[in-house]
């Protein structure tokens, strides 16, 4: 098992006093601590317009002010959007590679495709074709890093033959992953040879079926890129504290805020039909999980990593044997949590939980194509 | 956290009706055309469209839904309904702030049994073959012309419709005062189509929406659906936040 601590940068009203330069610097110093106390990886998100939830709209930025303050921390996209009204396929690519190589070969690159109106109508995107624009994305940033040259013709973008230039850091190239937030979704990983980005909240029952779907597919894929990501992450939150009580009152605090700002946004579903969309996804999960835990005095929901070590312990074991590879933690919403105490959280995390989850198994990176290189995808 | 409404509940529309109860059965009305077309508004009114109690939605949203039901246990009837988009807590919501219906039975029945603030009138729902409107007229003036342009068949479960949270004033612990009633009717959808939205009238005025400007086009839908008109199982404190003002009856 292994830990990542994962970034929305919520950011609450009023904003004023440069409260996002503070957010995002007090974000910098926990994941300075988190490369020191041994976390595998950071996540950023990357959301536009999503307002007080997601303040994230530059990770490629965020991520490389994490990597030249690191020296052992992987970065990680949690995801790019593979949409082209957001980001040019090219540019995706080119961005990675540069993200890669300042890193050291420390990038993990997740796609998708957003799922809300606010975002997709914002960039006047179609939602019908996200999932299309998404899947030719997967297909050809592989290509773009591991062949000299490039050019293609397709339905989301065309382009003759060009070197995209610098190739990443990583050979063949950085392992690659898919946004899962709907059930379903983890087919679509399985069946590309992707890596499993959990972004839901859901319960241990639908997890352990989705891992288990995805372990099945995963042994006879097809995998767009030049090796085979098996890995499954999910997301939690995570709030330590060395009386349980008071970390589940603290914890739930965090939970609650951020599921409701979630539900504060438009998904997609809501107010544009499409068969694109045909699930509500995470942002009615938040909305659950926001019901589940209205603040101060609630108890812990299944699964979720709020309260004391023992605990922790827990129901860590209880991802691990659903078959999860990594869970990654949200560490705050709105600033619900002093920024100390969120420190204190990471440190008694590393201290006492850390330690009984030994991180010797390595991850499944099937080569498929032997290219020339260096330093091994993954890790 | 969110925005919160700012609007006075007992100004937020002169239509609210007086409920004398809210025991209400549920009633299934058969086969009726729904349009409903949804837009972007104007952002810098969107909290004074709304109560206290709920949140505008990021971003801003109307809704102009035209029903006509042919038969059925009120009749045939037509009606035209201007809403907000908003939220109750976490819960997508959709605020009615004036409704105009042809007379008879149904005008009475939505307005004393479920709280919508009805004024009777000959809204005219259009089905072509390449458009399905809806149209409101006051007296020579159009005050509402919308559209659904060019439609295609979708699936008919990708269709969502949100719940009301319609204003009346009821009377509970001896006073009477404007309260939030939860609307939430159950749709099930026989044919569905999607299309390009358009608004060609609106008279924010006229629909008590104060400065309410459409001013992006989302999507528009036109569905055959039985609708089934719910008890009222909750109500809301308008003036207080709907996760904490919000009574289950």
């Amino acid at each position: 098992m292994k830990f990542g601590i994962f970034y929305e940068i919520s950011v609450p009203r009023p904003w004023e006093n440069n409260i996002e330069h503070t957010v995002y610097h007090r974000c910098l110093e926990q994941v300075r601590l988190a490369d020191e106390l041994g976390f595998h990886s950071v996540w950023a998100v990357e959301h536009h317009f999503l307002e007080e939830y997601s303040h994230c709209s530059a990770p490629e930025l965020f991520l490389t002010a994490c990597a030249m303050q690191t020296k052992q921390i992987r970065v990680g996209h949690g995801i790019v959007v593979c949409v082209p009204q957001f980001n040019h396929p090219i540019r995706a690519a080119e961005r990675a590679a540069v993200l890669d190589i300042l890193s050291d070969g420390r990038l993990e690159f997740g796609t998708g495709r957003s799922a809300t109106w606010t975002e997709l109508g914002g960039m006047d995107a179609n939602p019908d074709e996200t999932k299309e624009t998404w899947d030719e994305y997967t297909r050809t940033i592989p290509q773009m890093w591991t062949n000299e040259r490039f050019g293609y013709e397709g339905r989301a973008f065309k382009m003759p033959t060009r070197a995209v230039l610098p190739k990443p850091y990583q050979k063949p190239h950085p392992p690659m992953w898919v946004a899962v937030s709907s059930p379903g979704t983890e087919v679509d990983a399985a069946e590309r040879g992707m890596g499993s980005l959990g972004l839901t909240f859901g319960g241990f029952a639908e997890q352990e079926q989705k891992v288990q779907r995805y372990r099945r597919i995963i042994a006879n894929c097809e995998p767009v890129g030049a090796f085979v990501n098996e890995r499954v992450a999910t997301v939690n939150f995570l709030y330590c504290h060395p009386d349980n009580e008071t970390g589940i009152k603290t914890g739930s605090r965090l939970t609650g805020s951020f599921g409701y700002l979630a539900a504060q946004l438009l998904p997609v579903r809501e107010v544009h039909p499409t068969r694109s969309y045909p699930n509500p996804g995470l942002l009615a999960a938040s909305r659950a999980q926001a019901e589940q835990t209205p603040g101060e005095g609630a108890s812990a929901p299944e699964g979720v990593c709020i309260g004391n070590p023992d605990r922790l312990i827990e129901e860590i074991r209880k991802w691990e044997a659903c078959g999860v590879d990594q869970i990654n933690f949200l560490l705050n919403a709105l600033e619900t949590i002093p920024q100390e105490q969120v420190l204190d959280s990471l440190r008694l995390f590393a201290e006492e939980v850390m330690p009984h989850f030994t991180d010797d198994k390595p991850a499944t990176t099937v080569p498929t194509r032997e290219l020339a290189g260096a330093p091994a995808a993954g890790d | 956290m969110p925005i919160n409404g700012n609007a006075d509940p007992g100004l937020l529309t002169q239509y609210a009706p007086a409920m004398a109860s809210l025991d209400t059965e549920a009633l299934t009305l058969p086969n009726v055309k729904v349009l409903q077309v949804i837009y972007e508004i104007d952002d810098s009114v969107m909290a004074d469209l709304i109560p206290p109690a709920l949140h505008p939605t990021i971003p801003p949203t109307m809704h102009v839904i035209g029903m006509r039901a042919e038969d059925g246990p009120l009749g045939a009837f037509t009606i035209a309904i201007v809403r907000v988009g908003c939220r109750a807590a976490v819960r997508p919501r959709g605020l009615p702030t004036r409704a105009v219906c042809t007379e008879g039975e149904a005008a009475t029945a939505l307005t004393e049994r479920w709280g919508f603030p009805i004024t009777i009138g000959e809204p005219v729902l259009r089905q072509r073959y390449d458009r399905q409107s809806i149209e409101v007229n006051d007296g020579n003036v159009t005050v509402l012309s919308a559209q659904l342009i060019d439609p295609v068949p979708i699936g008919n479960a990708d269709l969502l419709y949100t719940a009301g949270m319609h204003v009346a004033n009821i009377e509970r612990d001896g006073e009477t005062r404007p309260w939030l009633i939860q609307v939430d009717p159950e749709f099930e959808v026989s044919r569905a189509d999607r299309g390009v939205a358009q608004i060609d009238a609106f008279d924010s005025d006229f629909w008590e929406a104060p400065e309410l400007r459409p001013v992006y086009p989302i999507v528009a839908s036109y569905t055959t659906a039985n609708i089934t008109l719910p008890r009222i199982r909750y109500i809301c404190d308008p003036l207080q936040p709907a996760i904490s003002g919000t009574i289950a009856l």
